[in-house]
């Protein structure tokens, strides 16, 4: 290594909260090139919970030596894609799979994709918050109502509807409400549930069966509401969605020496577990990746013995990891930062953000979100539960993904700089701990008008 | 300067650019002088007028491109009005402001800018002015025992500012009162408000309601059936109303009340990106004409194009002055 490469390389010591990820135990990162030069490694990352005890040298000296080759380590690795943003990289075909073929997935582990979340149940089902969520709801249309403003017909928008449980639960909290205090606001609701997966719809039918005639259900784009829902600008007054943005497409950039780099990565299985696959599944290494695009295509099928296909797709997802070169920003003038966020902000958002920062774009969340405020009635307002990020200094604490949930991907989202698209958007962003769980990791971001 | 009839005007603002609004955040964090911020507006809204005389328009304004929001180039202009200079973050931000005395009788200082655009066009110019109730509910109030009262106060200065701009050339003035549709109980001392404003001024006077713009949205959502019948004791020439985005369904309230204004009908939504085309914007004219004769007719947007991008803002117009022209052409004017 020469002394000005040694000189800026970085070691991160890493714990990895998802057991399961996209990273080997030791990981170099490749700087792109620099003046047709390769620019050597930047940075070494230990997962922590990965490295053995006493094996951390030798893996060390392992993956130095095979930096710039694709010998040691890297040798006999099935890569699937070349470089490329994260947002575009093979990883969310997978996830894209999961969502799709859910069934095939839970029938092959034998439990549901709720009962893998933490604490077996998603945060949308707690029926404390739901019930408050409801309560808040009712006091909104109260006072909508006490100035005689409130609309005939009352739209409430869900994105991303599970098993309709989430609905369910809060119509009928808010049905019980309304007859306990004689409001008579429920017949007025039109509760929409909006979903790109037209099974996933269908599935969550039975949970809102009581409450059928106020109900519709709409297949659209998460990360573009408004496209579907035009008709609706500026007339929903609650949209609500768990668990969603963290499985939309992101990427990452990293803040170093007041530059910008952006992260790429290319998907690939190592050697051993290619061959282990292989010999488990009966196919050749060679054609993984072939069968690996099939499977994206028509699911388990891929394989004729469709209980191999599901093994396949279980082992090549268990074992999936990602290389990362680091890329500077000169270098890619056709990058651009997600739509809503100029890179004047994004100047601006940086000139007091710690040095050395990795962080996330979250441009699928910033998206779905930008896309869904012109849905908002004037005193209407957004709430979602996920999991945050509020401030650019938290990601230099600890790492917050990507990580893999069973089938998916879960990632954090940049809180931070959704805020300052929401405020350029005229709204103010707050972010409340999700307090109907102890130990979650979940905030209820909500919004409010900005004056 | 004879103005054809349906003539087609701006509410006020005109497309904001995204590299004038890092500029006057730069100022704000000083981190460019006043005197070359002066000279960027200056540009800016040469440029801005200059649109507007290509789209076609019959009566300009500046745009509004020097302020940066409908409130605080008055809060900072107006006497006896503090403000903190360091509560901004962005330039569109609101200055916290208030009133800790009464407000003393002094110039406003709005002529210069009025100047500058009559030097720059020959079409017939406009400026537009935010009205003492829209004011008053954006300034912390901490001398006077009503709202009212503030607002008198502001009126009486700002009518002063008005015969000014009267002095100074201007024929079409238009006053924005946005907040009365956010405040519908307010209508009747508000309309009082308005005239101590207007009393004396000679110039064509326009009133322009909306349901508010901030950040290109509404503020609030409702029916201008809260103006009737107070609104026709206002001393006005025109009402300019929002109807392009909310649907036409409130001109039946001129049929209903007959109130004595002409009317500024807004056909183009600036609330939402896609471009009208010139038959939506002809047969929104049409529909209106049904209640208000041509005569009594001025064509306009819903509200100011601030937030829209300036290639589709500048879209809009066009569509809106051809849509114009196709009705007078059925007309046979």
């Amino acid at each position: 290594m020469q002394p000005a490469q040694f000189a800026r390389l970085q070691i991160h010591l890493d714990w990895l909260q998802y057991k399961q990820n996209f990273r080997e135990a030791v990981t170099v990162m490749q700087g792109g090139e620099e003046q047709g030069q390769n620019a050597g490694p930047m940075e070494i990352r230990i997962d922590s919970r990965q490295v053995a005890p006493g094996s951390l040298r030798e893996l060390l000296q392992r993956v130095l030596s095979s930096d710039k080759s694709e010998s040691g380590d890297r040798q006999g690795r099935v890569y699937f894609e070349d470089f490329r943003s994260f947002r575009t990289s093979i990883v969310w075909e997978f996830n894209r799979l999961y969502w799709q073929r859910l069934k095939d997935w839970e029938k092959a582990t034998g439990k549901s994709y709720e009962q893998a979340l933490p604490g077996g149940k998603s945060d949308g089902n707690q029926a404390d918050g739901v019930t408050d969520a409801a309560t808040e709801f009712w006091t909104l249309l109260e006072s909508l109502e006490s100035q005689n403003r409130l609309p005939q017909e009352i739209f409430i928008l869900e994105i991303g509807v599970g098993m309709g449980k989430h609905a369910g639960l809060w119509l009928d909290s808010f049905c019980t409400l309304d007859q306990a205090r004689g409001t008579n606001f429920y017949p007025r609701l039109r509760y929409l549930l909006g979903d790109y997966s037209l099974a996933t719809l269908e599935h969550s039918r039975p949970a809102v069966k009581r409450h059928m005639d106020l109900c519709s259900f709409i297949a659209l784009d998460a990360m573009d509401p408004i496209k579907t829902l035009s008709f609706l600008r500026h007339k929903v007054l609650h949209v609500h969605s768990t668990n969603m943005y963290d499985n939309l497409p992101d990427e990452e950039v990293v803040w170093r020496d007041n530059r910008i780099f952006w992260v790429q990565c290319r998907a690939y299985l190592p050697a051993a577990d290619a061959a282990r696959i292989g010999k488990a599944c009966d196919v050749a290494v060679a054609d993984i990746p072939a069968i690996v695009d099939r499977l994206l295509d028509v699911g388990i099928a891929a394989l004729p013995d469709r209980a191999k296909g599901m093994l396949f797709w279980m082992e090549v997802w268990k074992a999936m990891r990602t290389e990362e070169k680091l890329v500077d920003a000169v270098d890619m003038p056709d990058a651009s930062f997600p739509a809503g966020l100029s890179s004047a902000q994004m100047e601006d958002i940086l000139r007091n953000a710690p040095n050395d920062l990795r962080f996330h774009l979250s441009p699928g969340a910033l998206e779905s979100f930008r896309n869904t405020l012109p849905l908002l009635h004037p005193r209407g307002y957004l709430q979602v539960q996920d999991i945050f990020v509020t401030d650019l200094q938290d990601y230099s604490m600890g790492f917050h993904g990507p990580g893999k949930l069973d089938g998916s991907i879960v990632n954090w989202v940049n809180g931070a700089l959704l805020r300052e698209v929401a405020e350029r958007a005229g709204y103010d962003l707050h972010f409340a701990p999700f307090q109907y769980r102890p130990g979650s990791k979940t905030s209820v971001l909500y919004t409010t008008r900005r004056e | 300067m004879t103005l054809p009839i349906l003539p087609t005007t701006m509410v006020g603002s005109y497309s904001m650019p995204g590299w004038l609004e890092r500029l006057k955040t730069d100022y704000f964090a000083r981190r460019i002088s006043r005197h070359d911020l002066d000279e960027i507006h200056d540009a800016a809204v040469r440029s801005a007028i200059k649109d507007e005389e290509m789209a076609g328009l019959d009566i300009v304004t500046d745009g509004e491109l020097r302020r940066d929001n409908m409130i605080d180039y008055f809060v900072e202009r107006l006497p006896g009005i503090q403000i903190d200079r360091s509560s901004k973050k962005f330039y569109y931000d609101f200055y916290d402001s208030e009133v800790i005395g009464k407000i003393p009788m002094a110039a406003v200082g709005l002529s210069d800018d009025f100047r500058f655009l009559l030097a720059n066009t020959e079409r017939a110019a406009k400026i537009c002015i935010t009205g003492p109730h829209s004011l008053c509910k954006r300034v912390r109030n901490k001398h006077y025992p009503t709202e009212e009262a503030l607002a008198t106060d502001i009126a009486r200065v700002m009518n002063m500012e008005l015969k000014e701009l009267v002095k100074a050339g201007a024929k079409f003035i238009q006053i924005d009162e946005p907040y009365y549709s956010g405040f519908p109980e307010d209508i009747n001392w508000g309309v009082k408000v308005l005239n101590i404003l207007v009393e004396g001024v000679q110039a064509k006077i326009a009133l322009h309601i909306c349901y508010g713009n901030r950040y290109g949205k509404p503020s609030w959502e409702g029916s201008y059936r809260y103006l009737f019948p107070a609104i026709l004791d206002a001393k006005v020439h025109s009402l300019s109303l929002e109807f392009a985005r909310r649907g036409g369904e409130d001109v039946d309230l001129f049929r209903e009340f007959k109130p004595p204004f002409e009317l500024g009908a807004g056909v183009i939504d600036v609330k939402d990106n896609s471009v009208e085309t010139p038959d939506i914007v002809a047969e929104r004219i049409r529909k209106t004409m049904k209640v208000v004769p041509p005569e009594k007719l001025y064509v306009l947007p819903d509200c100011g194009l601030f937030h829209v991008p300036r290639d589709i803002a500048f879209a809009k117009l066009r569509a809106m002055v051809e849509g114009a022209r196709m009705v007078r052409k059925e007309l046979g004017k």
